[in-house]
């Protein structure tokens, strides 16, 4: 299956301005396959939300690629000129509802203005009364009241904001769709219906894939199929759902998944740990394993770069599975 | 969908208006009350100043008798109150002491039209120009920003008094190329005459530069920083997102930005008068605020009440205008004005 996004070694990094660099992303290499829901997940702070921002395409200062490649359909985006990347990327290809999306409208306008504006800058034969229209069947195919459109941002609850962002950011029916935090400032039945919105999405085919970026787990564990962990701008462990969740390899995913609270049958007796310590500063990452400092596995080899390896199917990068019968991927990935 | 005038914004209108009736009437009272405090007794000194020119002396005392009746000011200070407040709703600001036997009314009359001249054009253009440099400072950040900021900050923080005197030093003294003081040249009468039009205007402008300038700093420093907050909100970050151009991003945020720049203009017309006062006088212009000067230093009550009255109702209704208005602009303070949630 050919990818529709993919990124290769990205780092991407902000310039402070002290003109130091802060390695937000180090080292990233993923893809968004057709028909998935992917989520990526780690602690504040871990590169997960700078990773949505050039997978969206859209890295602005202080934030630039130090190296690697970004495809977007096979196309590396550095043949897209600006212009392009906004007209015909942008919403179009790749869409985003960002964190934060009780904020994300403007608070002066109506809905419909934001409807208009997005549909007519991708589509300026469109005229405003098409676009409202346009916005109305959306609305009402996602089962959301169509007079949202002719309401203020401040006029809306939570739950129904951040479900309005998720239709406005579908409208160009997007191949892939990043949302950020999508539940993180909601109470636990409007959780349940914006779930309920992004899955409609993929199902009803607006949308081809899906990107979760969250630090919650358990939200993962009822709508990704695959699940990439990040720590300290680097992608510790790939794998599916079912491997992620319940046979977590890397130290540090282990560490991530007995941290969470989760009323899931079997688990209840489970004891319910922290991570001591805290992660590195971006601006001097440690040599090596960057989790070294925190893991309770930690030996001698942890002070050099550890390897990206294979374990049936899934990807670990830590040196204590180097042992196990497995190829490096780095070497299958080389291609 | 709300319509544009329910009930609820009728009550919430009609409240207000009974608050701004209130408020006029504590400032009618002060208007009054406040000139009386000043220490000494304005007939005493139209009276000296005949003694002077060799008046005899039991004449002065029929004189000053007279003048204390003429005036109202034998009379205790609550039937003088009285004889104001419904002289006031009478329209009769009374008769002034220093230029008697002018009506208040006429003398306020003439000197209007300079200071609303001199005033309305400064305010829209220094608030139009400042808007529009404090924006584009914002958007465009670096050495222009540097520069328009640090300028804008100077020039609003420099009092109406130094920026007038300086330009007078510098373009009326130091290279005579504008007149020193007054609205027109000696010889010549008001008149509606190019001649005397053009010799106004050669008048006009270093009141003029001085009022724009102060005005360009501070509209250009409320901008600029409301322009860089909005630049860097969700929602605007959002529309980008979503691949929206930067010019139609710079409409959202520059609209955003403007709202409280609105309460800034009518607080600049507000304080109209008062901050006409000390430009007038440094050029000596023939407006409301050189009236007011003259009327404090010889205690002339009525000249100070009428004057003050006029900037309390010019104060009052800006204010309310904004009130209004800002509903209109802002749907979140207009849901507050009628009390949704």
């Amino acid at each position: 299956m050919d990818a529709l996004v993919s990124v290769r070694n990205l780092k991407a990094y902000y310039k402070t301005p002290d003109n130091q660099d802060v390695r937000a992303v180090d080292g990233v290499s993923l893809d968004i396959l057709p028909g998935e829901a992917l989520g990526i997940a780690g602690e504040s702070g871990c590169g997960k939300s700078t990773l949505s921002y050039v997978l969206s395409l859209f890295v602005q200062k202080p934030l630039y690629i130090k190296e690697g490649e970004v495809f977007v359909e096979g196309r590396d985006m550095a043949s897209f000129d600006e212009k392009t990347l906004q007209r015909e990327v942008r919403g179009k290809v790749i869409s985003v509802v960002p964190q934060g999306a009780m904020n994300s409208l403007n608070p002066t306008r109506k809905i419909r203005h934001m409807v208009i504006d997005v549909l007519r800058e991708h589509y300026p034969e469109m005229s405003p009364r098409e676009a409202v229209e346009r916005g109305r069947e959306r609305l009402e195919f996602l089962g959301l009241p169509p007079r949202v459109l002719d309401v203020y941002p401040h006029q809306l609850s939570g739950g129904m904001k951040q479900r309005v962002v998720t239709v406005i950011s579908t409208l160009l029916n997007p191949k892939v769709l990043i949302v950020d935090e999508p539940t993180s400032a909601l109470d636990v039945t409007s959780q349940k219906i914006v779930i309920k919105l992004l899955l409609d999405l993929l199902r009803k085919k607006i949308i081809q894939s899906i990107v979760f970026i969250t630090h919650e787990l358990p939200l993962l564990r009822h709508v990704a199929d695959r699940i990439a962990i990040m720590y300290a701008g680097k992608i510790v462990e790939l794998g599916t759902m079912q491997e992620i969740i319940f046979d977590p390899k890397h130290p540090y995913t282990q560490a991530l998944i007995g941290s969470v609270l989760t009323p899931e049958p079997g688990m209840k007796d489970r004891k319910v740990t922290g991570i001591p310590g805290r992660p590195p500063d971006m601006k001097m990452p440690p040599a090596g394993c960057r989790f070294q400092e925190r893991c309770p596995q930690r030996f001698g080899r942890c002070g050099e770069e550890p390897p990206r390896v294979n374990v049936g199917g899934r990807e670990v990068l830590c040196w204590l599975l180097q042992n196990e019968p497995a190829s490096e991927l780095a070497d299958a990935s080389a291609r | 969908m709300p319509k544009l005038i329910d009930s609820a914004f009728a009550r919430y209108l009609l409240q207000k208006i009974l608050w701004y009736v209130l408020a006029f009437f504590v400032a009618v009272a002060l208007n009054f009350f406040l000139p009386r405090l000043i220490p000494g007794n304005p007939v005493a000194v139209i009276v000296s100043q005949m003694a002077q020119q060799g008046v005899q002396s039991a004449a002065l005392e029929r004189l000053y008798a007279t003048y204390m009746a003429e005036f109202g000011l034998d009379q205790p200070v609550h039937v003088q109150f009285i004889r104001y407040l419904s002289g006031v709703f009478r329209g009769d600001l009374g008769t002034s002491f220093m230029l008697y036997p002018s009506k208040v009314s006429d003398v306020i009359r003439s000197a209007l039209p300079w200071t609303l001249a001199l005033q309305i054009p400064a305010i829209l253009v220094g608030w139009t120009l400042g808007n529009v440099l404090g924006a584009v400072a914002a958007y465009k950040r670096g050495v222009f920003d540097r520069t328009v900021f640090i300028s804008a900050l100077a020039l609003s923080r420099v009092p109406y008094y130094c920026l007038a005197i300086i330009l007078v030093y510098l373009l009326a003294v130091t290279w005579p190329v504008f007149p020193v003081a007054g609205g027109y040249s000696f010889g010549f009468y008001p008149e509606w005459s190019l001649e005397f039009i053009l010799d106004a205007l050669y008048h006009y402008t270093l009141p003029f530069l001085s009022l724009v300038m102060v005005a360009i700093g501070g509209a250009a420093v409320g901008m600029r920083e409301m322009s860089i907050y909005e630049l860097g909100t969700d929602y605007v970050n959002y529309a980008k997102r979503l691949g929206i151009s930067d010019a139609k991003v710079v409409r959202y945020v520059f609209r955003n930005a403007m709202l409280p720049q609105v309460t800034g203009l009518a607080l600049a017309f507000g304080t109209m008068v008062g901050g006409a006062l000390v430009t007038e006088n440094v050029f000596s212009y023939p407006g409301l605020g050189t009236l007011l000067f003259s009327a404090i230093r010889q205690n002339d009550y009525p000249m100070i009440q009428g004057i003050t009255l006029m900037i309390t109702v010019t104060v009052l209704i800006a204010n309310f205008l904004v009130e209004i208005a800002y509903g209109f602009i802002d749907p979140r303070i207009r849901a507050a004005q009628v009390g949704e949630k």
